[in-house]
Formats: structure tokens, C-alpha cells, sequence
């Protein structure tokens, strides 16, 4: 009898396990309300201008923002909860970096944040999956905000995100100890060889190779049902055949003075101090400081020699933006503290705390951002050539392949026609 | 399936589907024969579940019989009646919001969620269906019941029947929750990621705010045709190769280097038997991903490996052969070097565990076999092809058959190896966002982590059940056969 006893223990322990094991996924990290509620009843008469007015309940909200960005995420939802102190809140802060959260929000739209920071690139699929909340107060953040922000930020002429930062683009650093003359792929390669450094560009990713397309007048284009309509197999505005561009995409890759990085090992490669200039973005800084040394100097992209003429590298402009879940049960609330969050005092604590370059125009303005190398040659790169990204899922895999393959120098000698071909068929699948 | 494994063991017992079915047979049989000859109570029982018992004067078990019959309707009419009736169209109304300013929250219609009502509606369904067996097992019983008390013989009451739970009939109460959690968690879920292989939910028909809906076999066509502007069958048919490939030269490579290494271990000319031994066990302590990180990084395009060997002078002797055009060696970068560098990497991850396995294999061959085989004359190879291979092929037979699978699914080594280190340069491959490298499990990780195309990473997911389970049955059958048993007896 004990022995069964015992088997019958076990049983249930297993079973018990199994249901602990499956049931336990939901991250409980809400914390402990404070149970003020009642009180706050009292003050709900009166009335205040902007702000809007407290109700009873406890509002709870879920604020996912990068790993850097916590403590200073914190110190601004203190600042929001005494801007609006009729209310009681309940706000918790997750750790999501800006680079990943559409993935883990469109595993589960539902069981996501309420307020997020993402990169522009993700606008759209969030959109497709209606898990944006448009903007309610569109002419505080359209008027408040760089143009190319806005423009990011708006998916079919609806505005869905709350811009803060205008910096998440590339642009070039170089040592001007090595490198003379930033201006031309060609000279900035015979610079580093002759002081036996190098170049260095991630090819391999659709995000950086775009900008040989864009300065020359080509263009990409999102579609209904997610493909992306691009034209670089034919002929752009401006006159210039894409065999040409692709031609000289291999012309710099080919040279001895060029290294092909792979995405995501830029600052790998700086701190091994073989460059001597490096396309990349603010999120570098501090490593290329330290590796130039006294020479540290940015400024935007070069020219590169397309048929025998010089043109100018475009940009895929990238900006951090905080988005609202449509799903969330306070989603006037969210969007209360989504533009806190971005507004010009955020924007500028956010400079002042992380060195990250505002999207908002008079925080943009001020002297210590002006003078910051790398923000000034981020905003002057967008300006000049920044182009707003619109591609849809499958532009990445195809372009990121056609890039590896001009980086390996085309191995194959397959006919850069036929690859600019592939590479349009590629993009244009529609999602299936 | 069935037939397929039933033909091997037909020798020996009765063909197991026929069994199968004749015990359907009967028990439809035996109800045919309660309808047809129960007295008023069997009869009642079609109505009311307890009625047959409490005839009988089973009360307790009667209340508890009808209590659930009432409970089975209840939750048919009022939640699986709603979600079954919307499964075949997965609902048809599609979310709206509108943002209300004065309550500063969205009003929503009452729209459908597809996923919930796929969800609930199989399991509603597959409760149905077994209420309804039930049902009919609860007739039969009734009967049984009925027959019992003609011939005059004991009915128990409701605790001889507790205390046959726990005595006679100890494997059911046993076997029950294990069971019921392997239906819940295991056999429910399965079987609604096999029909979303059926559907179009992908990134534009995610839900809640938007529905998909039933497609037919769309997907698995889709896999298997390659045109201008669709990769996915090109694609396909590159991996898998790839895929059984590599399980192929994983499976095997690992097998005989764990033996060969635990063979010269067990040597007599080798000293220090216990320090070996512990030096390769050594590396299993590490955990497998932080040893393939580490092993990513060592032979990246400018690793460890590649410095190394610039400075010996391998990667220009390599150059001169014609090898490679590059200036570094592309261990993880090149489809050919990439292959050969995850094998050779697996093999280094896999032995030690062989070798531990063959070691305690190898002291367990019979000393006076290959004593005896000597005496013959027989050589240490000849006695290595003839004692040693065999007894461990049939000792370790369906290890090697459970390997081989493992390695068709061997995500980690991979994954870890490759992922953000290797781009492809074939553009077919790219469109369909594949690698050369990449197993079908891989790429359907991919497919549904980056890309949200949930049915045709389900379409995949069926596809490698269906590669492991012939490749399983096939290596069973012939592989291992039963009758080599006396062989070692």
C-alpha cells in the first residue's frame, strides 16, 4: 500500500510540474499598487486646463524602454507623475531594446507594453498589425519636431509615433591624422593605404548598402500587401544606370584599403585600431574616440565614382521613437506620458544623461548638442541626403545578400544585371 | 504507419490495427445490444447519464454521472457551440477601434479573434467527441450493470468501487493525470499548429486586429513549386538536402570518433587511462552554447583561427592552392568552408559524450570472445570489425537511430555557429530568407522569429515530423532487427 502511495505522490508531483511548467510564461512584473485611490476622489472637481482631469482609479501603465535608458526612464515618469498629481499611476518599466521590440510586441500585441521606444524601420509592420495608437495632439509633435522625423513617424498620412531622437543614422568618422580629404571614397582609401589602415563599411545589410542607391537618385517603395517596389535595376532620375552604382560599390570593395564589416561587429573592428575611417552611427562614438584619439573627427558621407563622375552617398535617416499600444486599457493615459516622454525637456535630459541627439527642434538647438561632432554630422547627413527608409519584410534578406556578395567582391563574375535583377524579384514578393 | 510496423511483428502477435479495429467493432456492438435489449433503466440512460445506476442503487455514482453530463451541455451551449459554429470561416468580424477623448480610452466592437476561436473550437470539438464516448461507454456500462444484477451476481457500491481504483484497477487513477496533462499540454496545442499549416496566418493577417482564415492546401503547394517571383520550393529542397547531409556526417562522424577515441583510451599500451578520460569529459561540463559562442568568435573573418593562421602562414598557402580568394580564411562565411567547419565543430562537441557511452560498452564485450578469436588467428582489426563493431551497433543501435534525428532537429550547433556571421550570396536562397547552411529547423525558427509566416513555418514543422518518422521507422526496421538477440545471448 505505500508503495502505491508513493507512485500516486509522484504522479501528481509530475503532473503538478507540467502544469507550473506550462502556465508560468506571463511576466508578473507589476508592482505593488500604492492604494491612494480613495482620496484622489476629493480632488477630481477641480478642474485644470491643460492637464487632464484625475478620475478614481489607479491608472497602471507598462513603459518598455532600452537597458541605458532606465534610470533615466524612471527619473521621467517621477517628473510625469508630479505633472499630473490629481492622479494616482502605477507605471513599471521593462527592459526592451529599441532595435527588437516589434519582436517580441507582434509575438503578442496584447500582452505588450503600453508605451515602447522602437527605430523608425519597425513603423510599418506595427502599423500592419494596428498596434499603433495614431497621435491624438499630431499638431504638438508635428510642430515640435524635425521634418524628417515627423515624416518617419507617419505611416499613411496618419501620424503613429512620438519622435525623440533624430541620431539613429550612419555617416562617416574619420582620423584626421590618417585621412586628409573625407570628401571622396577614392582619396579616403588612398589615404588609409598609405598609412597602411583601412576603411571599413558594413555591406552586408540593406540598411547601409541603400546609400550607394539613394545618392544616386534611386528609390524604394512599400507596397499594400508588404512588397517593396525598387527600381535599381533600370535607370534613376538622375540619369545613372544601377550597374554603374553596383559597379562601383565593387570598385571600393575590391580595393586592398577596404574592409567589409559584418552588421552588429563595427565596434569590434574599431577597437582593433586597423581603420582609419569607418561609416557608422552615434551608437560608435565613444569607441572611435577613443580609437582616434586627437584625430577623432565625423562629418557626412563621401562621394563615390559612378561611371567617372562623383556622387553623393545617400543615407537611410534613422530616428527613436515611443509608440503607443492600441491594445492597452489607459491608452489616453499612454499617450498623456508618450509625449512626456518626447517633449523638450525630456529630449534635452535624454542629451544631457545618454549624449542622444534630440529630434526636438529647440532642444536641437542648443549649443552643447551643436557642438557634440558626432550629433552635428549625424543631423547634417540627414539633411543633406537622409532619405526616410520605406521598405517592406522581405526588402531585408535579398539586399543584405547582394551586398555580402559585392563585399566578397562578386566572387562568381555573375552579371550585375542579372544580381540587380534578382535582387528587385527578390523584394517585390509580396508577403505569403 | 500502423500497417508498416505491423508487418515486422506479425509473427508474433496478431496484427495490432486489425485489433484495433474489432475492439471499436465490439464496443459499438455491445452498445447496439444495450439499446436493443437494456430493460427501462439502460434506456433512461440515454437521457439522463445516472438513471441506469440509480436502478441499481449506485446513487453517489449516478449523481456524479448525471452532474457531468450537465455540465458537458452547458459548456457546449453556452461556450463550444459559439466557437465551434465560427470554425469553419474563423470569424468574420474584424476589429475597429475609435478613440473615445472623454473616457481617454478606445471603444472596440465586438469583433472576432481567429486564433482563440481556432483554439477553443478544437477543443470544444474534441470535447464533444469525447462526451459523446462517453456517453456511449456509459450506456454499455449500464448494461454491464444490468447483465450483472440478471445473473444475480455482486454490484458494488460506491466505495468498493473507490477501492478498486486504488487496488485492481491502480494503473487508471495512476495513469490519469499524466495522461490528461500530455492531452492538454501536448496533444491540444499540436493539433492547432497543425491546422494553422491549413490557414493564411502570417504578418498580414495577425491577430487580433486582423483574422485569417482557412486556405486549404495553398501552403504546401506553395513549398513545393519554385516560380519567378516564389522561392520557397528551391529553397526547400536545398535544405533538406543540406539537412540529412549534415545529420548524415553529424551522427556518424561523432559515433565512430567516440569510439575510436574511447579505444585507444581503453589501450593497454596507454598511460594514464583516468586523466584522459577526465580531460575530454571535461569539456562536456561546459555548457554547449557558451563552448559554440566562444567557438563563433574564434573562427570569425578576423578570429582568433585567422590571425593565427596569417602569421603561420597557412591562409597564403591556402591562397596558392587556389582555396580561397580572400585574404582570410572564411571559415563561417563560405557555404563549402562553413559546412566542413560545423562538422569538424560538432564532431568536438559530440565525442566525449560517444566516448563515455563506448567506454562502458567496450568493458562489457565478453573478454573470452575476442580471447578465443585470437587464438584463431584473428588480427586486432579483424577483431574490431568482427566482435567489437557489431556488439556495439546492436547496443547502441537505437541510440545512433535517436541521434541521427536529434541532429536532423540540431538547432543549437547551427544556429549559434552561423547566426549573424553568415550571409548567403545565393539570391534564390535569400528570397526565401534562407541559408545554405541553415537545417529545416532553423529556417523555420527564422520564418516564424523574423518573419511572423506562421503556416509555412507550421507547413515546414509537418514536413520535419514526416522526415524524422520514416527515416525512424526505416532505421527501426532495418537497422535493428529483433532476431539478432541470440546472436550475443
Amino acid at each position: 500500500m505505500k508503495k502505491k502511495v508513493l507512485s500516486t505522490l509522484l504522479c501528481v508531483t509530475m503532473a503538478a510540474t507540467m502544469f507550473a511548467g506550462c502556465g508560468n510564461n506571463t511576466t508578473t512584473n507589476n508592482s505593488t499598487t500604492t492604494d491612494d485611490a480613495a482620496t484622489n476622489d476629493v480632488t477630481t472637481g477641480t478642474e485644470e486646463a491643460a492637464a487632464p482631469s484625475g478620475s478614481g482609479e489607479t491608472i497602471s501603465l507598462r513603459v518598455w524602454a532600452a537597458e541605458e535608458d532606465q534610470t533615466l526612464t524612471n527619473e521621467l515618469i517621477e517628473k510625469f507623475k508630479e505633472a499630473n498629481p490629481d492622479q494616482t499611476f502605477d507605471i513599471t518599466v521593462g527592459v526592451e531594446s529599441e532595435a527588437n521590440a516589434k519582436d517580441d510586441i507582434l509575438v503578442d500585441p496584447e500582452a505588450a507594453a503600453d508605451v515602447f521606444a522602437f527605430a523608425n524601420d519597425q513603423i510599418v509592420d506595427l502599423v500592419n498589425a494596428n498596434v499603433l495608437q495614431p497621435v491624438q495632439d499630431t499638431e504638438t509633435v508635428s510642430s515640435q519636431n524635425v521634418e524628417g522625423a515627423v515624416e518617419a513617424a507617419t505611416v499613411n498620412d496618419t501620424l503613429y509615433a512620438y519622435p525623440f531622437s533624430a541620431d539613429n543614422g550612419y555617416f562617416l568618422y574619420y582620423d584626421s591624422n590618417v585621412v586628409t580629404d573625407p570628401t571622396n571614397w577614392d582619396a579616403i582609401l588612398a589615404d588609409c593605404e598609405a598609412a597602411g589602415k583601412k576603411a571599413g563599411m558594413v555591406f552586408a545589410s540593406g540598411w547601409y548598402n541603400a546609400s550607394f542607391f539613394y545618392g544616386a537618385g534611386f528609390t524604394t517603395q512599400l507596397n499594400a500587401d508588404g512588397s517593396t517596389t525598387m527600381d535599381w535595376n533600370g535607370t534613376s532620375v538622375d540619369g545613372i544606370n544601377g550597374t554603374d552604382v553596383a559597379q562601383a560599390m565593387l570598385d571600393i570593395a575590391t580595393n586592398p584599403a577596404f574592409l567589409p564589416i559584418t552588421d552588429g561587429d563595427t565596434a569590434n573592428q574599431i577597437a582593433t585600431g586597423t581603420l582609419g575611417a569607418i561609416v557608422s552611427g552615434t551608437w560608435d562614438a565613444a569607441a572611435v574616440q577613443e580609437a582616434f584619439g586627437d584625430g577623432y573627427a565625423a562629418t557626412v558621407l563621401p562621394t563615390y565614382t559612378c561611371a567617372g563622375q562623383q556622387v553623393p552617398m545617400g543615407s537611410a535617416a534613422g530616428y527613436k521613437m515611443i509608440g503607443v499600444n492600441a491594445n492597452s486599457a489607459q491608452v489616453g493615459w499612454a499617450m498623456e506620458l508618450a509625449l512626456f516622454l518626447t517633449n523638450e525637456e525630456s529630449q534635452a535630459a535624454r542629451f544631457e544623461q545618454r549624449q542622444i541627439g534630440p529630434s526636438n527642434i529647440t532642444a536641437g538647438e542648443a549649443p552643447e548638442v551643436q557642438e557634440n561632432i558626432a550629433i552635428a554630422a549625424v543631423v547634417a547627413q540627414n539633411a543633406a541626403n537622409g532619405v526616410v527608409q520605406s521598405v517592406g519584410n522581405n526588402y531585408w534578406d535579398p539586399t543584405q545578400s547582394f551586398g555580402e556578395i559585392m563585399a566578397q567582391g562578386n566572387p562568381d563574375g555573375t552579371d550585375l544585371q542579372t544580381l540587380l535583377d534578382n535582387l528587385v524579384e527578390a523584394v517585390a514578393q509580396p508577403v505569403q | 504507419m500502423g500497417a508498416c510496423m505491423s508487418e515486422n511483428v506479425k509473427t508474433k502477435k496478431e496484427n495490432p490495427a486489425a485489433e484495433f479495429f474489432r475492439s471499436i467493432g465490439a464496443f459499438f456492438k455491445e452498445f447496439g445490444e444495450a439499446v436493443a435489449k437494456g430493460d427501462w433503466g439502460v434506456k433512461a440512460s440515454l437521457v439522463v447519464m445516472g438513471a441506469g445506476y440509480w436502478k441499481r442503487k449506485q446513487i453517489v455514482k449516478g449523481v456524479l454521472v448525471t452532474l457531468l453530463e450537465i455540465a458537458v451541455i452547458l459548456y457546449t451551449v453556452l461556450i463550444g457551440i459559439p466557437y465551434i459554429s465560427q470554425l469553419g470561416t474563423l470569424g468574420e468580424v474584424e476589429r475597429a477601434m475609435v478613440y473615445n477623448p472623454e473616457t481617454m480610452k478606445n471603444e472596440v466592437n465586438d469583433y472576432d479573434n481567429s486564433l482563440l476561436i481556432l483554439l477553443f473550437g478544437v477543443i470544444s470539438l474534441s470535447f464533444l467527441v469525447v462526451a459523446v464516448l462517453l456517453w456511449f461507454a456509459n450506456v454499455r456500462n449500464t448494461y454491464r450493470l444490468q447483465k450483472l444484477a440478471e445473473s444475480g451476481k455482486h454490484i458494488n457500491t460506491f466505495r468498493e468501487d473507490c477501492s478498486a481504483m486504488l487496488n485492481d484497477k491502480f494503473h487508471f487513477t495512476l495513469l490519469a493525470l499524466p495522461v490528461l496533462g500530455v492531452v492538454i499540454f501536448n496533444v491540444m496545442p499540436l493539433i492547432v499548429m497543425i491546422c494553422i499549416a491549413f490557414t493564411n496566418y502570417d504578418q498580414n493577417h495577425m491577430p487580433p486586429a486582423q483574422l485569417f482564415t482557412w486556405v486549404g492546401l495553398e501552403n504546401f503547394k506553395s513549398l513545393f513549386t519554385t516560380s519567378l517571383t516564389m522561392t520557397f520550393g528551391y529553397t526547400f529542397w536545398k535544405i533538406l538536402g543540406w539537412t540529412l547531409l549534415w545529420a548524415v556526417f553529424a551522427t556518424f562522424t561523432t559515433y565512430f570518433g567516440g569510439i575510436i577515441l574511447a579505444l585507444m583510451i581503453n589501450s593497454k599500451l596507454t598511460k594514464l587511462k583516468k586523466m584522459w578520460r577526465t580531460l575530454f569529459v571535461a569539456s562536456i561540463s561546459i555548457p554547449q552554447f557558451v563552448t559554440l559562442l566562444l567557438l563563433r568568435n574564434f573562427f570569425a573573418n578576423n578570429g582568433l583561427a585567422n590571425t593565427f593562421c596569417a602569421s603561420v602562414g597557412i591562409t597564403d598557402f591556402f591562397k596558392n592552392l587556389g582555396w580561397i580568394t580572400t585574404d582570410y580564411i572564411p571559415f563561417l562565411t563560405d557555404p563549402v568552408w562553413a559546412k566542413c567547419t560545423i562538422v569538424v565543430i560538432n564532431i568536438w562537441v559530440g565525442v566525449p559524450y560517444l566516448m563515455l557511452i563506448a567506454t562502458g560498452v567496450l568493458m562489457n564485450i565478453p573478454e573470452e570472445l575476442k580471447e578465443s578469436a585470437k587464438i584463431d588467428g584473428a588480427n586486432p582489426f579483424q577483431i574490431f570489425r568482427k566482435i567489437t563493431m557489431p556488439y556495439m551497433f546492436f547496443i547502441t543501435g537505437p541510440y545512433l537511430v535517436t541521434q541521427f534525428t536529434a541532429n536532423i532537429n540540431n538547432f543549437n550547433v547551427i544556429y549559434l555557429l552561423t547566426q549573424d556571421v553568415y550571409t548567403t550570396t545565393d539570391q534564390k536562397l535569400a528570397a526565401s530568407s534562407g541559408k545554405e547552411i541553415d537545417l529545416l529547423v532553423t529556417w523555420l525558427y527564422r520564418l516564424t522569429s523574423e518573419q511572423y509566416n506562421y503556416k509555412m513555418a507550421s507547413v515546414i514543422g509537418i514536413c520535419v515530423f514526416i522526415v524524422c518518422a520514416v527515416i525512424t521507422l526505416f532505421a527501426f526496421n532495418f537497422l535493428i532487427k529483433g532476431d539478432k538477440e541470440e546472436t550475443f545471448q
